[in-house]
C-alpha cells in the first residue's frame, strides 16, 4: 500500500485545483456572464461582483432581443428545438444502421468488408463545403432541399462512420465464443446478435451514440447550407447575437449555457458508459 | 382606420398640412404616436399605389435572403404595407451577417430557386454578376410598364447609384454608360472619424484635421485619457480591413489599388505616396491602436468605442451612429467629424459600404420580385425607415432633406449631419471593380499586419505585395 507525504498531498491538491481553475474558469465565466446586462460585461476592468438579472434568459425565451437598434426577434429557442431534433433523430437513425453493420464488420469476413467499412470512414475526409454545394443541387432535384428529412440524412455523414468504427472496435473485443454456445443452442444469428452481442456491447454503444451526438450537435454548415432559417440549428442561431449595432454578450453567454446544457446532461449522465466504453473499445488486447 | 382618419393623413401627404397640424390633428381624433406612424406610412403607400397597377402580381409568394441589420429591420416593420398594397405575399429568411455571404454564395452559385431577392454589398456583385448569378437591374428601372412613374431612380444619390453598376470589364469605371445596374442601393455607410468628446475634452484636443494630425491626437489620447486607447481601426486578415477607414484615407492621398493601361490592371500599393500613407497608418496603429488589432473586425472597434476603451474610430459612420445610442457606456457622449486625411485635400473622399437589393438569376418570379424591390427602395419607404426606424444611411436625397429625418438625428446625434453634409459628395467605391476583389483586399490586409507586427518593413512589404498582386492578375488573365 502506498504512502503519500502531507507535502505531496498537498501539492497534489494545489496542482488540482490549478488545473480545474484554468480549465473550468472560462465556463465560470460564461455562466456569470449569462447573469449581466451588456454594460456590466463591458465594464473596464471587469468584476466578478455585479447586480445578477435574468434578462438574458427571459429574451432568449420570449424570443424579443432589445439591441442598440431597438427590439429585434429571436428565434432561439425553435434554434434549440432544431437542434435537439436534428441531433437525436440522425443518431437514432445512425445506430439502428451502424449497430448491426458494425456487427457484421467485425464477425464476417467477406470480400470487400475493409474497403467498404474504410469507405464509409472516408466521408469524414471530405471537407463538408465540398460535399455540400453538388448535394444541394441533388437535394432540390429530390425535393429534400430544406427539410428535416436531408438534414437528418446529411448528418449520417457525421454519425455513422463514428458509430460503426466504435462500436465495431468494440464487437471485436467481446469473445465470440458466448455467441457461438447460444447458436448452439439453436438460436438465429439475428437473436445472437439482439440478445447476446448488443447487451455486452451496451457501453460502447451508448459511447458511440453519445460521441455522435455531440458532433452532431455541434454542427454549423450542414444545415446553414442546405436549410432555411427555420430549420437552423443552435450553433447558427448563436450568431444572431452579434448584430451590425453592436454583440450582445450577455445574451450569447445565456444562450451558450442554454445550448451545452443538453449535452452536459447527457454526457454526465452517460459518463459511466463512456469512459467503459472507449477504453475497452479502444485497446485491444 | 375611420375615413376621416384616412382623409386626414391623405391630406397630410398631399401637402395640404405641415407634419405639426397632423400630429396635432391627430391626436384630437384619438389616433396614438404610434398609430399615427403607420397610418401616415400607409397613407404614403396608398399614394404610391394612385399611379400603377400594383395589384398587378396579386397572389404571388416572394421569398427573400436578408442579413440581421437594422434596415431588414426597418423594411419588416413595413412590410404590411407592401402586402396590402400588392396582394402578394412576402417570406424571408434572416441569417447573421457572419454567416450571411456563405449562404447567399451557396444559394446562388447552386442556382437555386428558393430566394427571389437577396441583400448584397456591391463588391459582391462584381463575383455574382459576371458568374451570372443576378439580373441586370436597368431592365426593369428603364422600362415604364414595369417601374412605377414616382419611383424617381436619380433622386439616389448619384455615387451610389454608379458604385451598384459595373460593366463586367475588370478594371471598368463603375457607372459607365454600359453599365449593368446589378444591384439597388438600399441603406449605405461612409467613413469618418467617431470620437469621444468627454475624453477629447479630458485631454484637451480638437478631433484631427489630417492623418498626420490623427497620429498626434491619437497618442496623446492613449498618453492622456488614463486607460482608453486612441483610436480604433479594423486589422482582421479580411476584406473588411482595408475597405473603411484605411482605403478612405488612402484615396484622400489620390492613391488607387490598380492602374488600368491597355484593358491590363496593374498593381499600384507601391508608389511613393501609397508607401508614406502606410508609414503613417502602421505608426497609428503600432502607437494607438488597440493591443489584439489584427483580431479587430467591425464589432471591436465599435463595441470599443461604446463602451469608453477607446477614444476615436476611423471607420463608418453609422457604426459611431449605433455606439452613440442603445445600452451603451458611452451613448450621447459621442461626436462625428468629416476626415480628409490628406492636409492638401480639399474635401473628404470617404469609400462606401452599400446595403443593396440583387435579384437572383434563377428564381422564376422576376417580375414580382422587381415589384417588391422597387417598393423596398422607394422614397415613402426610405423616409419610413430614416424617421422611424434605424435606416441610416438612407440613400435617396429626398429623404436627406426631409425636415423631420433631420430633426431627429440633429436632436440625439451631434455633428452627424454636419458630417454625414461634408462627407457625401466624394463618397463612393474607390476601389477598382474586378473579380479577384477578394483575394486582393485579404492579401494587402495580410501585408498590413506584417508591417505592423514589424515581421516586414513599409516599403519591402509593399513592394513584395505588388509583385505578387501582379503575378496572380496575370495568372487570371487581368494583368
Amino acid at each position: 500500500m502506498e504512502h503519500s507525504s502531507r507535502a505531496e498531498r498537498v501539492l497534489r491538491g494545489v496542482l488540482i485545483t490549478a488545473i480545474l481553475v484554468f480549465f473550468l474558469f472560462p465556463i465560470l465565466w460564461i455562466f456569470l456572464m449569462s447573469f449581466q446586462t451588456n454594460e456590466e460585461v463591458l465594464r473596464i476592468p471587469p468584476s466578478l461582483f455585479f447586480k445578477p438579472t435574468l434578462i438574458n434568459y427571459a429574451s432568449l425565451i420570449t424570443g424579443k432581443l432589445q439591441t442598440a437598434a431597438g427590439s429585434l426577434d429571436l428565434a432561439f429557442m425553435l434554434n434549440l428545438w432544431n437542434s435537439v431534433l436534428l441531433s437525436t433523430l440522425s443518431v437514432a437513425l445512425s445506430l439502428l444502421l451502424g449497430v448491426p453493420a458494425a456487427y457484421a464488420f467485425a464477425r464476417f469476413k467477406f470480400r470487400g468488408s475493409e474497403d467498404i467499412a474504410f469507405t464509409l470512414l472516408s466521408f469524414r475526409f471530405a471537407p463538408p463545403l465540398l460535399v455540400l454545394l453538388p448535394l444541394s443541387l441533388y437535394f432540390q432535384d429530390i425535393g429534400l432541399n430544406d427539410t428535416y428529412v436531408g438534414l437528418i440524412w446529411v448528418y449520417q455523414l457525421i454519425a455513422l462512420p463514428l458509430i460503426l468504427w466504435i462500436v465495431r472496435g468494440y464487437f471485436e473485443d467481446i469473445s465470440p465464443d458466448i455467441e457461438y454456445a447460444y447458436r448452439i443452442a439453436g438460436h438465429s444469428w439475428l437473436q445472437t446478435f439482439l440478445r447476446i452481442a448488443v447487451p455486452l456491447a451496451r457501453p460502447g454503444i451508448a459511447a458511440a451514440g453519445l460521441l455522435a451526438f455531440i458532433f452532431c450537435w455541434n454542427n454549423f454548415v450542414f444545415a446553414l447550407i442546405l436549410a432555411s432559417a427555420d430549420k437552423q440549428p443552435v450553433t447558427v442561431g448563436a450568431l444572431a447575437f452579434v448584430t451590425a449595432s453592436g454583440i450582445q454578450y450577455g445574451q450569447i453567454a445565456a444562450a451558450i449555457v442554454l445550448s451545452i446544457t443538453p449535452t452536459l446532461a447527457l454526457a454526465l449522465y452517460a459518463q459511466r458508459y463512456l469512459v467503459e466504453g472507449l477504453s475497452l473499445g479502444a485497446v485491444k488486447g | 382606420m375611420t375615413d376621416k382618419a384616412k382623409d386626414f393623413f391623405a391630406a397630410f401627404k398631399a401637402g395640404k398640412m405641415n407634419r405639426r397640424e397632423l400630429m396635432s390633428g391627430a391626436g384630437k381624433l384619438g389616433v396614438t404616436a404610434a398609430s399615427a406612424n403607420f397610418m401616415l406610412n400607409a397613407a404614403a403607400t396608398e399614394a404610391l399605389a394612385a399611379d400603377f397597377d400594383w395589384m398587378k402580381h396579386k397572389g404571388t409568394k416572394l421569398h427573400l435572403l436578408l442579413n440581421k441589420h437594422p434596415y431588414a429591420d426597418a423594411m419588416i416593420a413595413d412590410l404590411d404595407n407592401f402586402k396590402k398594397m400588392t396582394g402578394m405575399e412576402v417570406t424571408y429568411d434572416i441569417f447573421p451577417e457572419d454567416v450571411y455571404f456563405d449562404k447567399v454564395a451557396a444559394a446562388l452559385s447552386s442556382k437555386s430557386t428558393q430566394y427571389d431577392a437577396f441583400m448584397t454589398g456591391a463588391y459582391q456583385t462584381w463575383e455574382y454578376g459576371p458568374a451570372g448569378w443576378i439580373d441586370d437591374l436597368n431592365a426593369f428601372i428603364k422600362d415604364p410598364a414595369k417601374t412605377n412613374p414616382n419611383y424617381n431612380w436619380d433622386d439616389v444619390l448619384p455615387g451610389l447609384r454608379a458604385s451598384t453598376a459595373w460593366n463586367g470589364v475588370p478594371g471598368g469605371a463603375l457607372g459607365s454608360a454600359d453599365a449593368k445596374q446589378w444591384c439597388i442601393p438600399w441603406g449605405f455607410e461612409l467613413n469618418s472619424i467617431t470620437y469621444n468628446r468627454k475624453m477629447y475634452d479630458k485631454v484637451g484636443v480638437q478631433p484631427a484635421k489630417n492623418m498626420p494630425d490623427l497620429l498626434e491626437v491619437s497618442a496623446k489620447l492613449t498618453k492622456d485619457a488614463g486607460g482608453p486607447y486612441g483610436i480604433g481601426v479594423r486589422g482582421s486578415r479580411s476584406w473588411a480591413t482595408i475597405h473603411p477607414g484605411f482605403l478612405s484615407g488612402y484615396s484622400n492621398y489620390g492613391q488607387r489599388d490598380f492602374t488600368v493601361e491597355g484593358g491590363k490592371l496593374k498593381a499600384a500599393m507601391n508608389t511613393k505616396v501609397s508607401k508614406d500613407y502606410h508609414k503613417m497608418f502602421v505608426k497609428m496603429v503600432q502607437d494607438s491602436g488597440p493591443k489584439n488589432w489584427s483580431t479587430y473586425t467591425w464589432y471591436q472597434v465599435g463595441t470599443d468605442l461604446g463602451a469608453g476603451a477607446s477614444a476615436t474610430i476611423f471607420d463608418a459612420d453609422i457604426l459611431g451612429y449605433f455606439m452613440d445610442g442603445g445600452d451603451n457606456k458611452e451613448k450621447g457622449n459621442l461626436g462625428f467629424h468629416a476626415f480628409a486625411a490628406n492636409p492638401d485635400a480639399k474635401a473628404p473622399t470617404p469609400n462606401v459600404w452599400i446595403w443593396s437589393l440583387a435579384m437572383n438569376s434563377a428564381g422564376k418570379q422576376k417580375d414580382p420580385t422587381w415589384y417588391f424591390m422597387q417598393w423596398a427602395s422607394s422614397t415613402e419607404h426610405d423616409m419610413f425607415g430614416a424617421r422611424k426606424m434605424d435606416f441610416v444611411n438612407p440613400v435617396r436625397a429626398s429623404v436627406w432633406k426631409d425636415g423631420d429625418f433631420r430633426d431627429r438625428i440633429a436632436k440625439s446625434y451631434a455633428g452627424y449631419l454636419e458630417q454625414f453634409d461634408a462627407s457625401s459628395p466624394g463618397a463612393k467605391i474607390y476601389f477598382t471593380a474586378q473579380p479577384l476583389f477578394q483575394e486582393v483586399t485579404t492579401q494587402w490586409a495580410e501585408t498590413l499586419q506584417k508591417m505592423v507586427a514589424k515581421q516586414v518593413a513599409v516599403d519591402e512589404g509593399l513592394d513584395q505585395l505588388a509583385a505578387s498582386l501582379d503575378k496572380k492578375l496575370k495568372d487570371a488573365g487581368l494583368g
